[in-house]
C-alpha cells in the first residue's frame, strides 16, 4: 500500500555563520489522503522546517536537506528539479502560512491573486473559465464574490486567512500544509477557520498536515498527532492514542502537564523544566534526557528505540522493556 | 438564490470594466496636482513638436543676425534674441524637444536597466549581488559628467551616443535604489506563499515584487530627469554634446552666463523651461506612486 506522503529518515540542517544548525534529525513520517496530521512542538521542534522541507523551499544555500528522501504521491520531492517542484507547488501541495497579514501581496485584488494560481497550474483554462472558478472558490471558503475586486487591506484578518486557504486550494491540492494557520488570529476566527479547513478536507479530500503549538486545536482537527521534539518525532498516534491512552513520552506527558486545569485552583503553572536543547550542539543518546524527569543512565548514551504498540510509537527508553515483550521494536 | 448568482455576475462584469489600469487612471485623476503635472508636460511637449506653427526652424533659432543682437523681450520677440540675435523663443521652444527627448529617454533606459540589474542582484544575492554592485560600484566611483565624458569621447558625438553616454551614467544609481527596495520586499511573507504556489522567480520579480516596490524608483526618476538635462548641457558645454548651434535648453543656459549680468532675461526663459518640465515630472511622478498604492485611493 502506498501512501501519499512518505517521509524516512529526514536529515535537514541550516549552515550557520560558526555552526551547523541540526533542525531534524532522522524523521520518518507517512500520512494517506484526507487524514489530518497534527504537528506538535515546541519552537524550534523543526516543525516548520519539516514543512518547507516537503515544499523544497528551505532557505537556498543555507537549508539543507542531508539525508532522507521524501516522496509525495509517487514524485520523489528530493530529487525533483527546480522547475518540476514548481508545477508541484501550488497544484499538489499547497501551504498556508501564519500570518493572513503579510502572506497576501497588498497591492493586487484579492480576486486576481486566486486567479494568478489558476493561471500558473491550469494553463488550458480561458479568461471566462477562470473567472467562473474564482466565483466558485470565493463562495466555497465563505467569501463574498463581489469583494473580489478588493485589496487585502480591506478585509478582517479571518477574511484574509479564508483568502489564502482559497490560493492554496484553488487547484485543489492532495497535500495542505497548515503552519500555524489560526496562530495569528482571536480565538472565535479561529473556530470558523479551523471548521472552515475541516469542511473542506471532507469536500475535497485533502490531506492535511496542521503545524500548531495548541493542543485544543489538534484534538478538535486531526486523525493522528505527531509529537516533535529537537528535531525528531517522540511520539506519533491517533488523537484518541495521543489524548487518552495511558502510556506517553515523558515530553508528551510534560506538554499536557502545562496546560492549566480550569477545574482545579491553581496559583501557578506547571512547564516543563529546562530549555530546548541548543540546536548546534544536542546531547547524546535521547535527546530529551537533559529535561527528563526519569532519565537513567541509558538515556545519556543510547539513543531511545522507537516502540510501536498497535497506532500508537513512542521513542522512549522508558518502555523499552515492555516492548520487548510487545515484539515490534526497530532500531534506528 | 436568485439574488445570490446576479450578486456573482454583476460582480464579475464590474471586475471586467474596472481593470487594474483603471482604477489607477482613477486615482490619478483624483490627484488635482498630478493631473496639473500631466498637463504641463503634454503643454511642453505640444509645444515643442508644434514649434514650427510659431516660428521657423532655421530664420529664428539658427540663423545669426548680429544687428539684432541681445535685444530685450519686445513685441517682435517675445523672449528677447540671444549674442549671435537668434530668437530665444524659437530656441526654447526648438531646445525643448532635444532636452524633453533626450531626458525622458535617457530616465526610461537607465530606469529599465538599473531595474533589471537592481533585481536581479537584490532578488539572487550571493554571488550575483556580488559581482553585480561591485560593478555598479566601480561606475558608482566614477563622477557620473567625468563617466558620461569618456563614453561620449570613445563614440563620438551625436544624440544617440549622448543618449547611451548619459543612460550609463544614470544607472547605477537606479540599480543601487532597486536592489534596496527588493530587499526590503522580498523577505516579506507573501513572496514565500507566492512561491509555496508555484510561481516562477521572473514572474515573482515582475509581478509581485517590483510593483511593491516602485515608489523609491519612481522618486529617483523625476529627481533625475533635471540633474539629466543640465548634463546635456555640461556635455554641450565641453564641445562633447550637441553643436552649440542646435538650440537645446542646458546649453543655452551655459552659453547665457556670460551675460547674465546685463541681459538675465537669457537665462530666465530656458531656466524657466527646465523647472516646468522638472516640475511636470515631479508632479506625475508623485501622482502616479500614489495612485499605484492601493492602500492611498482616498
Amino acid at each position: 500500500m502506498s501512501h501519499l506522503l512518505e517521509i524516512k529518515d529526514l536529515h535537514v540542517t541550516y549552515r550557520g555563520d560558526e555552526a551547523k544548525v541540526y533542525a531534524v534529525n532522522g524523521l520518518d513520517l507517512t500520512l494517506d489522503s484526507g487524514q489530518t496530521l497534527g504537528l506538535v512542538g515546541e519552537t524550534g521542534a523543526g516543525k516548520t522546517t519539516t514543512a518547507l522541507s516537503i515544499m523544497r523551499l528551505l532557505p537556498e544555500r543555507i537549508g539543507i536537506i542531508e539525508k532522507g528522501q521524501i516522496t509525495l504521491d509517487g514524485y520523489d520531492i528530493t530529487q525533483a528539479s527546480d522547475a518540476d517542484m514548481r508545477v508541484l507547488r501550488g497544484s499538489l501541495v499547497s501551504m498556508i502560512f501564519q500570518d493572513p497579514m503579510t502572506s497576501l501581496n497588498p497591492i493586487r485584488r484579492v480576486g486576481e491573486q486566486v486567479a494568478e494560481v489558476l493561471e500558473l497550474h491550469q494553463k488550458n483554462l480561458s479568461k471566462e473559465d477562470i473567472d467562473k472558478k474564482v466565483d466558485e472558490i470565493f463562495q466555497l471558503v465563505g467569501l463574498p464574490v463581489e469583494r473580489k475586486i478588493e485589496y487585502p487591506h480591506q478585509f478582517s484578518g479571518g477574511m484574509r486567512q479564508r483568502i489564502v486557504i482559497a490560493i492554496a486550494l484553488a487547484c485543489q491540492p492532495k497535500l495542505l500544509l497548515a503552519d500555524e494557520p489560526t496562530t495569528a488570529l482571536d480565538v472565535t476566527i479561529q473556530a470558523q477557520v479551523l471548521d472552515l479547513m475541516q469542511e473542506l478536507k471532507e469536500k475535497l479530500d485533502t490531506a492535511t498536515i496542521l503545524i500548531t503549538h495548541d493542543l485544543g486545536v489538534v484534538a478538535e482537527t486531526c486523525d493522528q498527532v505527531a509529537i516533535m521534539y529537537a528535531g525528531e518525532i517522540i511520539e506519533i498516534g491517533t488523537a484518541e492514542d495521543i489524548f487518552e491512552g495511558k502510556d506517553h513520552h515523558p515530553y508528551t506527558t510534560g506538554l499536557f502537564g502545562s496546560i492549566p486545569d480550569l477545574s482545579k485552583k491553581e496559583r501557578r503553572l506547571h512547564p516543563i523544566e529546562g530549555m530546548m536543547p541548543d540546536p548546534t550542539n544536542l546531547p547524546s543518546g535521547c535527546k530529551f534526557h537533559t529535561r527528563c524527569p526519569h532519565a537513567t543512565a541509558i538515556c545519556q548514551q543510547q539513543e531511545p528505540p522507537f516502540i510501536k504498540n498497535g497506532t500508537q510509537g513512542i521513542c522512549c527508553h522508558l518502555f523499552a522493556d515492555a516492548a520487548g515483550n510487545r515484539g515490534s521494536q526497530e532500531d534506528k | 438564490m436568485g439574488n445570490a448568482n446576479t450578486a456573482t455576475v454583476s460582480a464579475s462584469n464590474q471586475v471586467k470594466k474596472n481593470s487594474q489600469f483603471k482604477a489607477i487612471v482613477k486615482r490619478y485623476v483624483k490627484n488635482k496636482l498630478a493631473v496639473f503635472g500631466l498637463f504641463l508636460f503634454i503643454v511642453l511637449v505640444v509645444l515643442a513638436l508644434g514649434a514650427e506653427l510659431f516660428v521657423d526652424y532655421d530664420a529664428d533659432a539658427i540663423t545669426q543676425n548680429m544687428q539684432i543682437r541681445l535685444t530685450p523681450p519686445n513685441s517682435e520677440h517675445i523672449f528677447g534674441t540671444d549674442h549671435y540675435g537668434r530668437d530665444v523663443f524659437a530656441r526654447v521652444l526648438f531646445g525643448g524637444r532635444i532636452s524633453l527627448l533626450v531626458g525622458t529617454v535617457t530616465i526610461l533606459a537607465s530606469l529599465t536597466c538599473g531595474s533589471i540589474i537592481g533585481a536581479t542582484a537584490g532578488y539572487y544575492g550571493g554571488k550575483v549581488d556580488n559581482i553585480l554592485m561591485r560593478i555598479m560600484d566601480v561606475f558608482l566611483a566614477i563622477p557620473s559628467i567625468l563617466l558620461a565624458i569618456s563614453i561620449v569621447a570613445a563614440l563620438g558625438n551625436g544624440m544617440i551616443n549622448l543618449m547611451i553616454a548619459l543612460s550609463v551614467s544614470a544607472t547605477p544609481r537606479f540599480a543601487r535604489i532597486v536592489r534596496s527596495s527588493i530587499l526590503t520586499v522580498k523577505g516579506q511573507e507573501f513572496i514565500e506563499a507566492a512561491k509555496a504556489y508555484g510561481c516562477h522567480n521572473v514572474k515573482i520579480i515582475s509581478y509581485h515584487i517590483l510593483p511593491n516596490s516602485i515608489g523609491p524608483i519612481i522618486v529617483q526618476a523625476t529627481l533625475s530627469m533635471a540633474s539629466t538635462i543640465l548634463m546635456i548641457s555640461s556635455l554641450s558645454f565641453v564641445g562633447l554634446g550637441l553643436p552649440s548651434s542646435i538650440p537645446e535648453w542646458g546649453s543655452m543656459l551655459s552659453e547665457a552666463k556670460e551675460f547674465m549680468r546685463y541681459d538675465p532675461y537669457l537665462i530666465v526663459f530656458p531656466g524657466i523651461a527646465i523647472v516646468l518640465a522638472v516640475m511636470a515630472f515631479n508632479l506625475i511622478g508623485d501622482g502616479l506612486r500614489d495612485a499605484l498604492d492601493p492602500k492611498l485611493r482616498n
